[in-house]
């Protein structure tokens, strides 16, 4: 079987998810939320499937239910229907509506549906949040951006100035939110934070259970996001009519700083620079310890990281935080790869590659079989777990990071971000290489130098000896 | 704890009218001493209620074709659907042929708004030659998603083109996510489809061995099937087919010539039970290999149909011997499992077949029911001829068979086969509610919320499920147990099984966490006493 063959007409293990999927997410992160996919019901229980798996939570997504009849008479009544059993069940305060392939493909015009629907009601607009979000409109990536630019767009409105600051993230874990929060908390910011699903999807356990779980940003917050005194949005990569911070900076003026992800040095230092400016407090040195302290991680660990070469895959702007923490530790990538069709990832990177000694492949709308083509010469992959596949076919240890976790548990608390996060997962990095050499470096030594010169792997070729093992001396 | 009709009633009373007049439907007390209950089932799920039933790609991709091993499955359709079914169900398969071995795979037209717009059936086309090309499989099934039938692909015809470009069987299922109820649409278009084009066109005329038979709606989550064959083979029968667990394509073409169907999941698969009865003479026996009563209820069934002394020594010689060898093992595990009560809401079986197991544990199944059967898999398959089809289930097309004319052969008289059903369930199902205690609760279609107020009204010590109500049960204090993937363990059927299984649940009845939910701070000082300042 040749695997190294990318089939150009179609996609084989891939590497993103649909629209829908992303969508969910951030309304997981608003206070007192449902959501509910128009569509069949198959989309929204295969997502809350794959979502429940990834965060070990329930993920109660509701579906109107369409059927054969929805598509030929349209999915109106059901749409409707479903909104007042979601009602009168849960009683949330806002209701995220997305809509499907199905839903798109019969021109269903959420928009209209529900506006008329919270008339008929007599409901607050601020109920119902439509989002357009097509499966086959982009990945799952593009969802999720979809969903935070609408919410803010429909519920944000001019709002007299407050000393408020916006932070609006990408999709990254619960505990990253948690650790932003706490570094926020550290400059003594007043913030809202959009979307916080940090304990709706990491919820502790306690008594009693509630259905709808408590956190989230309020409503009212989000509503007044226009007059907050900066914007920090983690959104390096987004285009600009999915970014919310360029929203809200268009529309109300808000000082927007359009930040990559804090994870690696450089990175997060961005983040702390953006915050001393905006709060004029410095950073306090707590923080800066931490930061001496990934410092001193990264001396003591340079000579492994070195030798490793990196495939970074996931979402666009997790991996390019990712390909900093990398660049900065010598881990360098051979390949560099997103489910999403356009990204400015190659533009974004390429001019930080100068000191890389060989070349990195760039792949859009990526799927496994492509990047295990030009991962050949790899020693370690970063990413969620379908990239276990590149385990499975060629032996590239994985280091499970980003959105879906579903062969491991704890997807929902990797911390990866600020200073600390990011010396845990550099940690992960250096570890994860060390095992694969301490896996069988004496049967490397042995044949590298006991048998003889004849025997010598030639180093000047990929995949000589183990993986890990190239440059070593 | 008990709850009566009028509990049920106040607690359906949280839903607007019109929804509780149609749940209240589909819940029920089990009574036997009325001469029948009906619930209804297979109806369309209420828009906004949390429902845990899929889609008919999800029954027809997911569950029965998927698990055929040396096909590949291409899904057409944009990327999601494709993407949400890529190895979620832990349907195992080992290969002969290593090459032959898909199911690590994903294949899908990730179709984009382009298709949507100008069709998407060249695209499908071509990815059916590259498929053939670079992996030369057995055969290549087709899986249509919702928007497909939508904007009119007729994956039909790209099929018999492909056939005819590359000589292999391309078989399209048009499955879309809208047509049906839920799952159950899809496993009867895919019933449907294998039947008629695989079944039957392998070169076997008869059974190459005695005691040849076919496994049906096995699909050995966890292995559960390999635990099966090790149990039949040592018997002495020769396993001709599974559907569709670690099956495959070679071998589901000499399905025909087997001389008894075992059906372990009804509602799946008894489509093609009933048609290989009809066009090849083929009787089926209902089986239930969960659970070690069931397991060999289901073995002296098997010998008694096929009626060899040697066949039936052996039978009971096995049985004997395994039962030996766990009952002492599951004693141990039943003085932790003793006196616990369950809810078993499973798919279109399981919510059946794991009642006989939590038994023998000494655990009461005190709710039980389905995600997407029909009132049959409930009321046992008398009820059939009453069921009158409505608009969703007008919309799956019927397959009609009749007598194959070459190889229909009567494996039973009919004067036998009649006798047999008196003692034996032959080409029949009792359904779930036949072996429910009175008042315990049956439901169909269980939803988010009537799962948490079932559990604050009945307080189950184990709720076994799958994982979209999984956490909400544990967030709730109470131990789940998915039967669907088994939480990563398995195999639960037959002997081992039942063994791997009792151990599954002690553990989860034994694990200390549950004691440390309320701090010793709500309790008790950590010092006796109180200190007295200064
Ligand atoms: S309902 Fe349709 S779109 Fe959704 S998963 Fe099923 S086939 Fe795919
Ligand atoms: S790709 Fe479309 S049809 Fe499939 S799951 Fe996503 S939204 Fe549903």
């Amino acid at each position: 079987m040749d695997t190294n063959v990318h089939f150009r007409s179609a996609t084989e293990n891939p590497c993103k998810m649909c629209m829908p999927m992303g969508a969910i997410l951030p309304f997981k992160g608003l206070e007192n939320s449902m959501v509910l996919i128009h569509g069949s019901q198959g989309c929204s229980t295969y997502m809350r499937r794959h979502m429940a798996e990834h965060f070990n939570e329930p993920i109660d997504v509701a579906s109107s239910s369409l059927n054969e009849n929805g598509t030929i008479y349209g999915g109106e009544k059901n749409l409707k229907q479903g909104l007042d059993n979601l009602m009168q069940v849960y009683a949330p305060e806002v209701i995220g509506v997305l809509t499907t392939c199905l839903a798109e493909t019969i021109g269903e015009d959420i928009d209209r549906i529900t506006s008329q629907y919270l008339q008929e009601r007599g409901l607050l607009k601020s109920l119902i949040v439509p989002v357009s979000t097509p499966g086959y409109g982009g990945s799952h990536a593009e969802g999720y951006w979809q969903a935070v630019k609408t919410i803010v767009s429909h519920l944000a409105t001019a709002t007299p100035k407050h000393s408020k600051l916006n932070v609006i993230i990408p999709d990254i874990s619960p505990a990253d939110i948690r650790e932003i929060k706490r570094i926020l908390a550290m400059m003594q910011l007043d913030y809202t934070l959009l979307p916080d699903y940090s304990t709706t999807l990491d919820r502790p356990l306690v008594k009693p259970y509630r259905k709808v779980p408590d956190g989230g940003t309020k409503i009212e917050d989000i509503m007044a996001m226009p007059g907050a005194r900066a914007t920090v949005q983690f959104g390096l990569t987004l285009e600009q009519n999915l970014s919310p911070g360029h929203y809200l900076a268009k529309e109300f003026g808000v000082p927007l700083y359009n930040l990559p992800i804090p994870i690696g040095v450089q990175n997060t230092d961005l983040f702390l620079q953006a915050l001393q400016e905006i709060s004029g407090v410095a950073v306090p040195a707590a923080l800066q310890d931490e930061r001496g302290r990934l410092l001193d991680a990264m001396v003591d660990s340079h000579k492994y990281n070195f030798q490793g070469r990196s495939v970074i895959f996931g979402e666009a702007e997790l991996v390019y935080a990712v390909c900093q923490l990398c660049l900065e530790n010598g881990v360098y990538p051979v390949t560099v790869a997103t489910g999403s069709k356009n990204s400015p990832l190659a533009q974004l990177l390429q001019p930080k590659l100068t000191d890389v000694d060989h070349p990195v492949e760039f792949i859009h709308n990526a799927d496994f079989v492509a990047i295990l083509a030009h991962s050949m010469d790899a020693n370690i992959a970063i990413g969620p777990s379908d990239g276990r596949y590149l385990t499975e076919k060629q032996g590239i240890p994985l280091v499970r990071l980003g959105f879906p976790i579903h062969d491991r548990v704890g997807g929902q608390r990797i911390l990866s971000v600020g200073y600390a996060g990011s010396m845990m997962l550099l940690d992960q990095i250096t570890n994860t290489l060390l095992a694969e050499k301490q896996r069988g470096y004496r049967q490397t030594m042995y044949d590298t130098f006991y048998r003889g010169a004849d025997r010598l792997p030639d180093a000047t070729l990929p995949n000589s000896g183990l993986r890990g093992e190239r440059h070593e001396l | 704890m008990a709850l009566d009709e009028k509990d049920l009633d106040a607690m359906l009373n949280a839903y607007p009218a019109k929804v509780k007049k149609n749940r209240k439907k589909h819940i029920l007390v089990h009574d036997s001493s009325q001469a029948r209950q009906e619930i209804e089932a297979n109806t369309r799920t209420i828009p906004g209620i949390i429902t845990n039933r899929g889609c008919a790609y999800a029954g027809c991709k997911g569950v029965v074709l998927g698990p055929l091993k040396d096909m590949v499955h291409i899904v057409h359709g944009p990327i999601g659907c494709a993407y949400y079914a890529w190895g979620t169900r832990r349907n195992k398969a080992k290969a002969e042929d290593s090459k032959q071995n898909y199911l690590n795979y994903c294949f899908s037209t990730d179709m984009q708004e382009s298709d949507i717009v100008f069709g998407g059936e060249k695209k499908l086309a071509k990815m059916i030659d590259d498929v053939v090309a670079t992996f030369h499989p057995n055969a290549i099934t087709i899986s249509a998603t919702c928007p497909v039938g939508l904007i009119g692909d007729d994956i039909g015809a790209v099929a018999k083109a492909a056939e005819q470009r590359h000589g292999i069987q391309v078989l399209g299922f048009n499955c879309e996510g809208y047509k049906g109820v839920s799952q159950s649409a899809g496993h009867h278009i895919a019933n449907n489809g294998l039947m008629d084009k695989v079944i039957g066109s392998g070169e076997l005329t008869e059974a190459p061995e005695k005691f040849a038979i076919n496994l049906l709606g096995e699909y050995n989550i966890g292995g559960d099937g390999w635990e099966i064959e090790r149990i039949l083979q040592e018997i002495g029968y020769h396993v001709i087919a599974v559907m569709t667990g670690d099956g495959s394509y070679a071998a589901l073409k000499n399905a025909h010539v087997a001389e008894l169907n075992l059906v372990q999941c009804h509602r799946s698969i008894n489509y093609i039970a009933e048609m290989l009865e009809t066009k090849y003479g083929t009787p089926w026996l209902k089986v239930n290999f969960i659970g070690i009563q069931g397991t060999i209820d289901s073995l002296r069934n098997m010998a008694i149909y096929f009626d060899d002394p040697a066949l039936t020594q052996k039978t009971e010689a096995v049985i004997a011997r395994e039962v030996a060898r766990i009952e002492p093992i599951m004693e141990q595990y039943k003085r932790l499992c003793e006196g616990k009560t369950a809810f078993c809401f499973v798919g279109g079986s399981r919510g059946h077949h794991y009642q006989g197991l939590f038994a023998e544990l000494g655990v009461k199944t005190v709710l039980a029911g389905y995600e997407f059967a029909h009132r049959d898999d409930y009321e046992g398959r008398d009820v059939i001829p009453e069921i009158k089809p409505d608009a969703d289930s007008k919309n799956i097309p019927n397959l009609t068979v009749t007598p194959d004319e070459k190889l229909f052969k009567l494996k039973i008289s009919p004067e036998r086969a009649a006798k047999l059903k008196q003692t034996i369930p032959l080409s029949n199902y009792q359904g779930l509610m036949a072996e429910m205690t009175d008042g315990s609760i049956v439901v169909d279609d269980l939803n988010h919320f009537e799962t948490e107020a079932l559990i604050k009204a009945l307080k189950p010590d184990i709720f076994a499920s799958g994982i979209k109500d999984k956490y909400v049960v544990q967030k709730m204090g109470i131990p789940a147990k998915q039967l669907h993937s088994y939480d990563y363990s398995g195999p639960y059927a037959g002997f081992n099984g039942a063994v791997n299984f009792a151990a599954d649940v002690s553990m989860a009845f034994t694990t200390p966490t549950w004691n440390y939910t309320t701090p010793p701070w709500k309790n008790q000082p950590l010092l006796a006493g109180t200190i007295e300042s200064n």
